[in-house]
């Protein structure tokens, strides 16, 4: 297992005031981490919605990751639901 | 000469976004068109009556896809274009200016489809949320564009009018 730091964006910020938590994932991918998060989330926060999930990227620092992609080894990943700029 | 272009966040506690700087920043002695997207915070939506808009954004990849589209929109009507964008985030009013495009070239309609296709780009493809007050008291996170498929094709639906 593997620990990954989310910072929360648009939504996902609701679920805790620090906007980040810290998921424990059994893999190295970002898929794995989706994964961990759609056994998380009806858990923790049984209120949310989680399919939002299904339509929310990844990211670093500098770009939007793919599920197939390794998440980045300082285990900073940010989740990005649906986006609404403008 | 090569394009310049201007992007920033700007945070809504420590300063208003001004239209005149964007302008300002794409002007050039060699430009006669100068086209200008300003975004505003309306009171109604879907509805129901609007008291403010709270903009999140994931800055350092914000600032990084502005760079990107900015570079797309060169190639595509460059090289002689200078353009801006601002995007606020926090808490904005009615009335309040949340986004600005500026594109400037020689010609106008360079200008007008540089500064239509930056701000597109920035409402479906940058990491920016926003979350509405309503006068009930209620607030919603926008639905929006999934980015789950961005490097294809922009994930919405095309009848979609936000």
């Amino acid at each position: 297992m593997r620990q990954v730091n989310l910072q929360l964006f648009g939504a996902f910020s609701d679920l805790e005031a620090s906007r980040e938590i810290v998921v424990e994932v059994a893999g190295g991918t970002v898929a794995d981490l989706r994964q961990a998060l759609r056994e998380l989330l009806p858990q923790r926060w049984p209120e949310f919605r989680a399919g939002l999930l299904d339509y929310s990227a990844f990211a670093d620092q500098q770009r939007v990751l793919r599920d197939p992609d390794a998440l980045p080894a300082d285990g900073r990943v940010a989740i990005l639901p649906p986006v609404s700029g403008g | 000469m090569s394009t310049t272009s201007i992007v920033k966040v700007v945070d809504r506690t420590l300063a208003a976004i001004d239209p005149a700087e964007g302008i300002a920043a794409v002007s050039d002695p060699s430009f006669g068109g100068i086209d200008v997207f300003i975004g505003k915070v309306r009171d109604l939506n879907v509805g129901r009556a609007v008291t403010g808009i709270t903009y999140d954004l994931f800055e350092p990849l914000v600032l990084n896809e502005f760079k990107r589209l900015a570079a797309e929109v060169e190639t595509a009507f460059g090289p002689k274009l200078k353009l801006y964008v601002a995007h606020a985030r926090g808490r904005l009013g009615i009335g309040d200016v949340a986004v600005v495009v500026a594109a400037g070239s020689p010609h106008r309609d360079e200008a007008f489809r540089a500064c239509r296709q930056l701000i597109e780009a920035v409402k479906h493809q940058c990491p920016i949320w926003k979350q509405e007050h309503y006068q009930d008291g209620d607030s919603v996170w926008s639905e929006g564009c999934s980015l789950c498929h961005a490097d294809k094709a922009p994930g919405h639906d095309q009848h979609h009018s936000h």
